[in-house]
This record gives C-alpha cells, structure tokens and sequence, in this order.
C-alpha cells in the first residue's frame, strides 16, 4: 500500500504546507503530466475564443482508481461510499450505487470529505501542550509521545496497585468495528475505568426492550408499502436524507405523512400534516391517542389477544386514568385532531411511526417512547412489513470485535462490584474477566464522576472518537474536573476543545487512510472501507496507536500489554468477519465488498414478523416486570416531565451541517453555514426587543452562550432552538455549555447507563 | 436535438444542501466559492421562513448575457445548450458577473478570475448525471432534455425568480406545497 500511493503522498506533503487551491491542486498533476488534453463534445454553438474547454472537474472514468468507503459517522444513513484517487491523491466522493438506500448519493457532510482530508487545520504529528488551553504546543516524536503515556500508566499501576486510575472515554466519532481496537487497547493493559452508556438514545434502547424484548426497526425502505406515516420527533429531512424517497414515495401512493414535533421542521414541512407537540407531552398524547382507539373499538383485537401481555391491565389504566381531552391539554394539540388521526390511523393497514432519538431526551423519555410503542402495537402494526414502531436496531453488527476483544495481563487486579454492559455495543464478549472487571462510570456524567473517583481516582484521561468538551454535559464542571487528571490524551483529526485541554494529542487517520467495516443502526447494508489513500503526515488509526502503545509499554516492563505489537489494518479488518456475517449478508467472503455495498438477507422487511418477542413472556409487554426491575413502571404509564427551571425552553438539536461537533468546522461547510443563531419566535422577539441579526445571551444555572438570533415561526414562542454544533477553533459557542447532566429515565438496562435529558433544558435570553 | 436543462422541484427539496457540496466536492472549490447553493424562499412566496427553498447555480440561459458580455470569448454554448466557461481564457473583468441577473458566475479573487457551473459537461459526456443531480436524494433537482422530457408542469418564471424572458434562462421548476399545521398556544 505504502509503494503504491507513495509519490501522491509525497505530492501532497510537499504541497500542503500552505493553502491549496484547486488550481495548485491541478498545476501540481499537470506538472507530472496527469492531466491529458480534455475532449468537449466538440459541437461548439457559439463563442469565437473557445477552442479550449477549461481543465477542471470530472476527467473520465479512466483517470481515476476507484476504491469502496464507508462513512462511519454517528447516523442513521451510514453511506457506502467510492472514493475517486488520481495519483494517490483523493479528488472526490460519491455514494455507492450498489446501495439502493444511497442510490449514489451522499450529504452535504459526506460531500465534504475531501476538505477534511486536505484540511490545513488537520493534526499532522503527536503534539505536546505546554499547560493545557494555552495553545503552546510542542511537536513531538511518536517515541516521546508513547513513551510519556506508557511510563504514566506504568506509574498508575505501580502506585495503585491496579489501572483503575486509568479512565478511557469514546463513543461516536468512528462507528468503524475495528476502531473497538480503543476498548481492546485498555483491555490489553488491564482493568480500566470506563465511561459507559450513550448521550444518544439509551432510553429508547430500553423502553423497546422492555416492550419487544430488543430494539428491533424495520428495514427504513418498506416504508414505501406505509399506508399512514407518523414522523415522531425525527428529522430525516437533515439527517437521514436518504430515508426521505421512502416517505415520498408513499405519500406518492396515497400514504398521509404526520409529523409531530416541537420545532416546524424541514420533514414537517413535507408532510401533510404537522403537529406542533409541548415537548416531553409525547408520552401524554399517545396514550391519549391509545384511549381513543378504545373508545372507537379500533384496536386490533386479534393481534392483541394473540400478542400482548398485560394489555388488558393497561387498557384498564387507559380507561381509569387517561381522556383525550387530558392528552390535548398536555400537548397542546386539540382534541379533535387528536381523534381524527387516530381513526385514520387505524384504519389502514400497515400504519408506522419513526420514533425520533430527540423525543427520548427527557427525564421522562423512555416512558414516552413505551406508549409510542404501546399505540402502535394496539393498532395491530407491529411486524407488519410498512408498520412498525421504528427506532434503530443492532441487527447486523454480529462481527467478531476481535480488535476490542483483548485480555488483560496476567495478574492484573480490577473491580470488584457491578457493572452492567459497557455501551449499547456491548456484545457481553468482554475478556476473561472471572474476577475482576473495569470500573464503569457514567459516560454522560463525565465531569461528576471524576470529582468523584476515589479508590483510586481518576489521574490519567484517554480519549477516541469522542470530543468531550463539545458534546459532553456541564463543560464548565468538565473543566474543573480536568483540573484533578495529571495526564489527558487525545487521538482526533483536529484542533477540538477537547484536545485543546489535552497534554498530549495523538494525530489520527481518516476513514480514506484505513481499512475497516461499516453497518448501520437504521438500515440493513454493509459496506467495507478500503485505503484509499496513504496515511498523511505521521496519522495512525486508533488500532495502529494501540499496536505502537503495546510495544512501547512491553519494551519498558515486559508483560504489561497483550495488544499485538504489529498489526496490519487490512488483516485486522478482515478478522472481524465471521460465518453469521457471511450468511446474514449472503456473501462468501469480505471481498464481494469491493463490489459494493451488500445488503442483509431478511426473512421479511418487518422486525417481530412472527411475532416472537424477545421478552421473558414471548409477547408483546405492555406490562415489563424487567422495568420494574430497573425501576421504572411495570405498566406502560404516563409520566411527569421534567419541571423548567428558567423561562424558556431550549432544544439544541442535530443540525444537518455536522454531525455533532464535526464537519461544521471545515472551511466548505462554513461557505454553507457560516455562523450558529438562536431561532426565537416573532413574538418572543416582540418582547425581547430583538430582530434578526441581534447578538443575544443566552444563559442558564449551567452557562452562557453569545450569538446572533434569527426570528422564525419554526419555533413556538416560548422556546429558544440552537443547534449543536463545533464551528472551529475560532469561535466557542457550544451549546452544550447550557445542558446540565440531568438523566433521562432509562439506559442502565441495555447500555449501562441512563441517557441525558438533553432536551428538558431551560434558559433565558437577553439582548448581548 | 438536446437541450438540457435544470429542473427544480421545489416541492421535493428537502433543503439538504447536499447538490451545493456535491459540487464542491467535484470540483475541489476553493474556500468561499460556491457555485450552487439553496436560495430560501421568502415569506410572501411560502409562508415560513428557511423552509423551502430553489436549489441554483446557472441557468444555461438560451440567450446567455455572460457569454455575450465576455470580450475575450472566455464562455462557449455546447449545441446541448449548455453554457460553459474556461478559466483559462477569463481576464477576470467581471462583465458577465455585471450582466448575469442571476449571479451564476462567481468571481475568485485568489484567483483573480471568473468560475460557474459547467453542468458537469464532462460527466454528462460519459453518460453521467451532473455531481449536483446524482447527490440529490429526492429527485428534487433532476436533469431535463426540454427537446424531449415533458416539462408542461413546471414553470420557468417562479415566484422570486428574475423573470428575464429576453436570456431564456433553462431552469424549471415545481412550486412548493405547505402542510395543514396545528399549533400550540403559546
């Protein structure tokens, strides 16, 4: 690999010190002669001094090596992609064609990929920091810099007896199975705190659990066959724009399209029918919405009967406790809209409804999403091929993790207590660990459980695919906390706010430098990710630093790593294949990837299509005594939302220019989105005082942030929308500085611990 | 005969912006040149803001006034109507920027010359769909022959749109359709 892409790399290492346009870009491929005479179509119309077509843009199919990728990032879509190399120098992406979900196309943040690559901000070496937030960085080799890490960890062992000392945060910024290597790289060292759980969707993985048994959607393209769509809280419009066609297409056939959701999004404004829901009364108007189908006899009796355990108690709590004028007053929509769309609702077969990620963000999330689910199932939908309660699914992740999956040292002491799974992820492969066990703390409380780590406490931080200081809750306690941690290591792309209170960064591949696999939460395709290009400057993959780490620490004291000390990414890829993938996908080997995407060979579209739950009773659960157990309501019931605690509500959703807190900060994508706005309601601006273009603050008991506001009737007017989002290195606005690490209800059961009420969020707002 | 076309349909668009930096993506723009971009609506022409949106970048006009502005001959009209510029030949005078109501061509200062929409001439040669209508996920903004397809739907003047008749502009398009919506009190 390194001799085939060898002079593209040295092209670009030589140019890529300064600025590259694209024409130095072009003039540099000239130079070696790889840009031929272009042919027009030579049938020129008008234009005397045109005989020569200009030289940019696409040349030819045969100018290019074409490779297969896969963007890992954290969504639903997870695009096969082809990677377009000249030279060994990546000149642009598309979609895979090979997937019908994709259909050749990407986003607008997978379009942005070259820009990443070639960005002048990347990480190009290991970097010290000369007290951390200073800026005062130091190039460093790799040898000092594993050298640094490997004689602390040896430190933390030697003084604490175990690695507990050690805290290892990731989560999302590479969903790549190989990039499990993080996980295998503290496992090789010992027994390790570890920040578990997911800020994203835990409490919906739990309501589905409780409910069916797994977290199980249909494949997103029966959509098409829906007779009636709820769009509930998701926002595919932005971020699953392929899932959008599906929509359309039913719509097209005669299908209504409802979407529910506190902000008038770019979905509702395509659907038939949108409904400006109170936020965290999702939970109210649908078990109003459930008691009206009793009330019109509407549900599906024989599916229920069949079906469901525990529903004739919850009916009986429906009948008690629940009216649909109740549910109108607590969300806000009118009883009478509430009865006409249940009616219609039910009668049509199949009927579906998306359960968005944002509507579980409350404190009372997951029981919102179980009487989502409950509805559903009532109407007699679920595993109907076009039905369903449809939230995400792990049903095709069954790979080996042979790169997580690593065992500690001889003799390695560890923790003793409880733990549950370590992420949702969690395939409960984890190790050898008879005795001892790592230490899990909670991913969504980061800054608390370091202030709180005794016996031993935290004293050294590593962190992967994850940029805490963005994305994590409360950023100022965040900050303090950082404060008792004498050593914070960061593998990332570029300059974050988390690497900018780092002592030590560690440059990292991107997907194009590195081989791995990719699946998705949402739909049912596979797509390998081939190297398509050297890795740049002196980047290593998350598994290649584990490897040099391995050899580093064996070579100072024999016997303290089991990671391999060579790998080779391709092969590491190709171990984490096995039989049930094979099968699953119908493939005989990884290499019909490089064909292209491959889809999973399902039974049926629809998830439970026979019916067999995954619940302790085999049936649909309207009644979980596993809830009970984590200590929620057996029944599916209503409850309470968080109270507010400052006058307006703030929601602080995904915005469809990154992906968290990628992407955004990339010169091209600011060409698009150039500066993050508060979207504030006429009225409210009315009575702030504030028009369009205004610098306002925005505050709470957690922080304060400073931007311009857009007045815009998407948002109802007592509502302040942000998105999230990292605009560079030269602005600070975060949104998470407002977001306190309050929980969400559930998460412990499946991911190990409760979500964050990311959207039961409050602040006031002032003109700056 | 051809004559191809942009067509956009803004009922379909889902606002993604995904054709914009499709075509970044293609052509490797420099920073701050965009050569397609959404263009929202204003409230008089659909009731909410940022909601609807005419994905655009040239109109390959019949009667191109960038082309005949150019006093070096830096723009070309393929027989297929499409209206391409050469960098190569561009002094950088910005007549065509002058001359374009519809700001297609965009200056580069770094550059010091003019750049536009090419409607991937090179792509559609090679059987290809332009890089802005392969990424578009909704067939919101699709390729046209307006020899061939019929395009008796559409309009060519919408709401918002320079009604300049005398360029003949190629570009068609679909009105956007707003929802029943249901709000809350507050």
């Amino acid at each position: 690999m390194q001799e085939k892409h060898g002079s593209g790399n040295k092209n670009i290492q030589q140019t890529l010190g300064n600025k590259v346009s694209r024409r130095d870009f072009l003039k540099m491929m000239t130079a070696v002669g790889a840009i031929a005479a272009l042919p027009g179509n030579g049938l020129l119309r008008r234009g005397p001094g045109a005989s020569v077509m200009p030289s940019t843009g696409y040349e030819g199919k045969d100018a290019y090596q074409v490779f297969h990728n896969a963007c890992p990032r954290n969504c639903y879509d997870t695009c096969g992609m082809l990677s377009y190399v000249k030279d060994g120098v990546l000149k642009f992406v598309e979609g895979d064609p090979a997937s019908t979900f994709t259909r050749g196309g990407l986003c607008v943040k997978g379009y942005s990929y070259p820009r990443s690559v070639y960005s002048p901000d990347r990480i190009k070496y290991p970097m010290k920091q000369e007290g951390r937030g200073t800026g005062n960085w130091v190039r460093i080799s790799w040898d000092e810099a594993l050298d640094t890490i490997a004689k602390k960890i040896l430190e933390l062992k030697e003084q604490d007896g175990s690695l507990l000392g050690l805290g290892m945060t990731k989560y999302s910024g590479n969903f790549g199975i190989t990039h499990y290597g993080v996980e295998g790289m503290m496992s090789s060292l010992g027994y390790t705190t570890r920040f578990v759980g997911t800020p994203c969707w835990p409490a919906g993985i739990d309501a589905q659990n409780f409910d069916m048994g797994n977290m199980w959607c249909n494949d997103p393209e029966d959509m098409v066959h829906s007779k009636y769509i709820i769009i509930w809280g998701a926002n595919p419009s932005i971020n699953s724009i392929h899932s959008m066609k599906y929509i359309n297409e039913a719509k097209r056939r005669g299908a209504k399209v409802l979407v529910i959701d506190p902000i008038f999004t770019q979905t509702a404004a395509k659907a038939n029918e949108y409904w400006q829901i109170k936020p965290g009364a999702d939970g109210a108007l649908a078990l109003g919405m459930a008691r009206h189908l009793l009330d019109k006899k509407l549900e599906d009796k024989a599916w229920l009967e069949e079906n469901g355990e525990g529903y004739s108690e919850f009916a009986s709590y429906l009948r008690r406790e629940i009216t649909v004028d109740w549910a109108a007053e607590q969300s806000g929509i009118p009883a009478e809209r509430i009865k006409q769309i249940t009616e219609e609702f039910a009668s049509v077969k199949p009927a579906t409804i998306w359960l968005g990620y944002g509507l579980q963000r409350h404190t009372n999330g997951g029981a919102m999403v179980r009487a989502i689910d409950a509805f559903v199932a009532m109407t007699g939908n679920i595993g109907k091929v076009g039905g369903g309660a449809r939230y995400g699914h792990l049903f095709t992740w069954g790979f080996n993790y042979n790169a997580l999956v690593q065992s500690a040292p001889e003799g390695s002491i560890g923790y003793t207590g409880v733990t549950g799974p370590m992420g949702e992820f969690d395939t409960g492969q984890g190790g050898n660990a008879a005795t001892y066990t790592d230490r899990a703390f909670n991913i969504n409380k980061i800054a608390q459980e370091i202030l709180d780590a005794k016996e031993p406490p935290v004293r050294m931080l590593y962190v992967a695919n994850k940029n805490v200081l963005s994305q994590d809750f409360d950023r100022n306690k965040i900050i303090e906390a950082f404060k008792k941690l004498d050593l914070i290591v960061v593998a990332d792309l570029f300059f974050n706010p988390t690497v900018e209170q780092a002592d030590i960064v560690l440059p990292t591949t991107t997907l194009f430098e590195d081989w791995t696999v990719n699946v998705s939460y949402w739909h049912y395709w596979m797509s390998i990710n081939e190297q398509a290009i050297a890795p740049m400057y002196e980047t290593k993959s998350d598994i290649e630093i584990a490897s040099a780490l391995s050899a580093k620490i064996n070579s100072l004291k024999a016997g303290s790593c089991t990671f391999p000390e060579n790998i080779d990414p391709k092969e590491m890829m190709i171990k984490e294949f096995n039989d049930g993938i094979y099968s699953l996908f119908g493939i005989n080997s990884w290499e019909d990837l490089k064909n292209g995407a491959h889809k999973a060979k399902l039974v049926s579209s629809a998830s439970w299509s026979d019916n067999k739950f995954g619940t302790p009773s085999g049936k649909y659960e309207f009644k979980s005594a596993i809830a009970e157990e984590y200590g929620h309501s057996a029944l599916v019931k209503y409850k309470e939302p968080r109270e507010a605690y400052a006058s307006y509500r703030l929601l602080t959703p995904h915005s469809m220019y990154g992906l968290h807190s990628q992407f955004q900060n990339l010169d091209w994508m600011l060409d698009y989105n150039p500066e993050p706005l508060a979207y504030i309601h006429p009225k409210l601006a009315r009575e702030k005082g504030l028009v369009d273009g205004d610098t306002v603050r925005v505050y709470n008991k957690t922080g304060e942030v400073q931007l311009k506001v857009s007045v815009n009737d998407i948002v109802p007017a007592d509502t302040i929308l942000m998105y999230e989002a990292w605009y560079g290195q030269n602005n600070p606005f975060n949104v998470n500085i407002l977001v306190d690490d309050e929980s969400s209800d559930m998460g412990k059961y499946k991911t190990g611990a409760p979500g964050v009420a990311i959207h039961d969020q409050f602040a006031e707002i002032e003109k700056a | 005969m051809t004559r191809y076309a942009f067509s956009v349909n803004a009922e379909l668009c889902i606002g993604c912006s995904s054709c914009g930096m499709a075509c970044k993506n293609q052509y490797n723009l420099d920073p701050g040149m965009v050569w397609r971009k959404l263009y929202p609506l204003s409230e008089e022409i659909y009731p909410h803001k940022d909601r609807a949106f005419y994905s655009l970048a040239c109109n390959h006009c019949s009667q191109p006034a960038c082309l005949e502005g150019c006093p070096v001959g830096a723009y070309t009209q393929r027989e297929d109507g499409i209206v391409v510029h050469n960098e190569d030949v561009c002094i950088g005078c910005r007549n065509c920027l002058r001359n374009c109501p519809f700001g297609a061509p965009r200056y580069n200062e770094e550059e010091g010359h003019v750049e536009k929409c090419s409607m991937c001439w090179q792509r559609i040669d090679e059987g290809l769909l332009p890089a802005c209508v392969q990424a578009c996920p909704t067939n919101a903004l699709t390729l046209v022959d307006l020899d061939v397809d019929d395009v008796s739907s559409t309009v060519q003047y919408p709401p918002g749109f320079p009604y300049r008749p005398d360029l003949e502009p190629s570009t068609r398009f679909v009105l956007p359709v707003a929802p029943k919506i249901v709000r809350r009190d507050v």
